[in-house]
C-alpha cells in the first residue's frame, strides 16, 4: 500500500530523468551533442573511478552548509522572535535581513575573504548570509499568524509572553517555519559552493572550479550533480522532520 | 463565591480605515451576582463588543466595568473569569481533552488528579465521550464549540461570559446544552452572561434580558424575567413565558419601524 503509493508519486519524474538521460546518452554516443554536455556515463564514470575525490570534497562542503544554515537558523529566531516580541525592531530587523539577502555573494565572497581570509570562516559566514532570508521571512510570518480570536483566549486566560509564545505563537508558527527551512537548505549549500569558487583548497566548489579550468567536463557535471543532490538531501531532510513532527503530534494524541 | 458585574456608562469605539465607528454608547449594565443575564440585539449592535470590555479585553473609551467592585484585569488574573467565544477557537495542534485542559495547563495546575478528573466529567458533560482525542477539524462545529463550553467551565470561574454558544447547535441539543448549562450555573453560584439571538433561548435562561439597539449601540430595555427556578421545558409552554417573550420581542422590534433618515445612514454603513 504505503509502496504503490509512493510508486505513483515518483514514476512519473523518474521516467522524465530516465528519458532525458538517455537522450543525451544517445546523443553522445552518436557523436551529435555537443562537448560540454559529457554522456551521461562518462559521468557515472567518473563518479565512480572518483570517487574518494569526490566524497573528500563534499564532506568539507555539507559541514560548511550544515554549520552555516545552523548559525543562520538560530541567528533568525532570536531575531525574528525579538521582532515579534518587541515590535519597534521589526522592521531593523526585517530591512536587515533583506539587504543581507540582497547582496550578491559572488562580488561579495572575494571582498569578504580580503577580510576575514578564505578558510572555512568564509564559506561558513556566506552559506549563513545566504540561507538567512527564508528562515527570517518564515519565523517572522509564522510568528503572527494566529489569530485574532486565538490571541483573545490567551489574554482572557491571562498568560504570560513566554505561555503565548510557547502555547500559541510557536506552534502556529511551525507550518511557516518549516517552510522557511526547507527553502534556505538548498540556498545553504549554494552559498556554501559559491564561497569556495572565491579560494578554497576542497570542497565541492573548488572541484568544480578546478575542473573547469582542466576542460574536465564529466567531473564539471559531476560536481553539479552532487551540489544538486547536496541540495536536495537539505531540502529532503527538513521535509522529513516537518512529517515526523507531524506524527508525534498524532502520536501524543492516540497516547494520551 | 460569585460576583456582580457592574457596567457604568461605557462607551466604545473603533478606529478604523474608514474612521471612527461608535460601537457602544453609555452601555449601563448591572448582572447581580450569581444571576443568569442575557443580551439579545441585532448583528452588529455590539454585543460581541460588550462582553470584550467586561472581560477587559479592550479597555473602554470612556464609562467603567468592575466584576465584583474589582477591575476586570484583576479578575482574570485570579482566573475568575471564564469566556466562550463566538466561534469555537480551538487550538489545533491539542486534542479535545487537551484543549479543555489547557486553562489548567496556563494555570499551571493542569496535572492534578482531580482537576482530571473534573476534565473528564466536563467532556462527558459536554457529550463528547469517546472524542477525547479527536482534534479540532475532525470535529462538527457544534461539537468544537460544546469543547469550547468545557473548557470556559474548568477553571470553574466566577463570571461567565457566553458568546453566543449555543449558535452553531441543532434544536434538541441546544435544549439539552440549555438545562445542563443552567444546572452548571445553579450548582456553582457564577454569574453568567449569555449573547443570544433566540428570544426563547433568552428568556428561558434569564434573570433578566436586556434588549440593545444598533449604530450606536445601545441597551435599550431591561426586563425581568421571574419564572421560577430551576426552569423546565414544561414552563415553555405557560403563559408566563409567553408574556415574557412577547415583552422581549415588543422592545427589540420597537425600534425597527422604518425611519428615512436612520434608514440612509444604515446604507452608508
Ligand atoms: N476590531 C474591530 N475593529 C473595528 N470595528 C469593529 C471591531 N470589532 C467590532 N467592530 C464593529 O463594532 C460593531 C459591533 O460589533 P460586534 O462584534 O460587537 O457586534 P455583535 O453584536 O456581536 O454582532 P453579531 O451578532 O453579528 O455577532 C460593528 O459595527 C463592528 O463593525
Ligand atoms: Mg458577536
Amino acid at each position: 500500500m504505503q509502496l504503490s503509493m509512493t510508486f505513483t508519486r515518483v514514476w512519473r519524474p523518474a521516467a522524465v530523468i530516465i528519458t532525458v538521460l538517455a537522450a543525451t546518452e544517445i546523443l553522445q554516443r552518436t557523436g551529435i551533442g555537443p562537448v560540454y554536455i559529457p554522456a551521461p556515463s562518462s559521468v557515472l564514470e567518473k563518479a565512480i573511478s572518483s570517487r574518494a575525490i569526490l566524497l573528500e570534497n563534499l564532506g568539507p562542503t555539507a559541514g560548511r552548509a550544515g554549520l552555516g544554515f545552523l548559525i543562520a537558523a538560530v541567528a533568525t529566531f532570536t531575531a525574528a522572535s525579538l521582532a515579534a516580541v518587541f515590535r519597534p525592531l521589526y522592521g531593523v530587523i526585517y530591512n536587515t535581513g533583506a539587504a543581507l539577502h540582497s547582496l550578491p555573494i559572488i562580488a561579495t565572497a572575494p571582498l569578504l575573504a580580503l577580510w576575514i581570509g578564505t578558510g572555512a570562516q568564509l564559506q561558513v559566514t556566506l552559506a549563513a548570509m545566504a540561507c538567512q532570508f527564508p528562515i527570517l521571512v518564515g519565523t517572522i510570518q509564522g510568528l503572527g499568524s494566529a489569530d485574532a480570536q486565538q490571541r483573545e483566549l490567551l489574554i482572557v486566560l491571562s498568560a504570560s509572553r513566554a505561555q503565548t509564545l510557547r502555547h500559541l505563537l510557536v506552534p502556529s508558527a511551525l507550518p511557516y517555519i518549516f517552510a522557511g527551512l526547507k527553502v534556505a537548505a538548498p540556498s545553504a549549500v549554494l552559498g556554501t559552493v559559491t564561497a569556495e569558487w572565491a579560494g578554497s583548497e576542497r570542497g565541492i566548489g573548488a572541484m568544480m572550479l578546478y575542473a573547469l579550468f582542466a576542460y574536465d567536463t564529466a567531473t564539471v557535471w559531476l560536481s553539479v550533480i552532487a551540489t544538486c543532490l547536496l541540495s536536495a538531501a537539505g531540502f529532503g531532510f527538513w521535509a522529513l522532520v516537518e512529517k515526523l513532527t507531524d506524527r508525534t503530534i498524532d502520536e501524543t494524541e492516540i497516547a494520551n | 463565591m460569585s460576583s456582580d458585574i457592574n457596567v457604568g456608562r461605557v462607551t466604545a469605539v473603533f478606529d478604523g480605515r474608514k474612521g471612527r465607528t461608535i460601537a457602544l454608547e453609555s452601555v449601563d449594565l448591572i448582572v447581580k451576582a450569581g444571576s443568569f443575564g442575557s443580551i439579545i440585539g441585532p448583528s452588529g449592535c455590539g454585543k460581541s463588543t460588550l462582553l470584550r470590555l467586561i472581560a477587559g479585553i479592550i479597555p473602554p473609551f470612556a464609562g467603567s466595568v468592575t466584576i465584583g467592585g474589582e477591575p476586570p484585569d484583576a479578575i482574570r488574573r485570579e482566573r475568575r473569569l471564564g469566556f466562550v467565544f463566538q466561534s469555537a477557537t480551538l487550538l489545533p495542534w491539542r486534542n479535545v481533552r487537551q484543549n479543555i485542559q489547557f486553562p489548567l495547563d496556563i494555570a499551571g495546575r493542569g496535572h492534578r488528579s482531580q482537576e482530571e478528573a473534573f476534565c473528564t466529567e466536563l467532556i462527558e458533560l459536554v457529550g463528547l465521550k469517546g472524542f477525547e482525542n479527536a482534534l479540532a477539524h475532525e470535529l462538527s462545529g457544534g461539537m468544537q464549540q460544546r469543547a469550547a463550553i468545557a473548557r470556559a467551565l474548568v477553571l470553574k470561574p466566577d463570571v461567565l461570559m457566553l458568546d453566543e454558544p449555543f449558535g452553531a447547535l441543532d434544536e434538541i441539543t441546544r435544549q439539552r446544552m440549555n438545562i445542563e448549562m443552567l444546572r452548571i450555573w445553579a450548582e456553582s453560584h457564577t454569574t453568567a452572561l449569555l449573547v443570544t439571538h433566540s428570544i426563547a433561548e433568552a428568556v428561558f435562561m434569564s434573570d433578566t434580558v436586556s434588549v440593545m439597539s444598533p449604530r450606536p449601540g445601545r441597551i435599550i430595555s431591561t426586563i425581568q424575567i421571574d419564572l421560577p427556578r430551576p426552569r423546565n421545558l414544561e414552563m415553555m409552554r405557560g403563559r408566563e413565558f409567553f408574556n415574557c417573550v412577547n415583552q422581549v420581542r415588543d422592545a427589540l422590534f420597537m425600534r425597527e419601524m422604518p425611519r428615512p433618515d436612520s434608514d440612509s445612514q444604515v446604507e452608508t454603513l
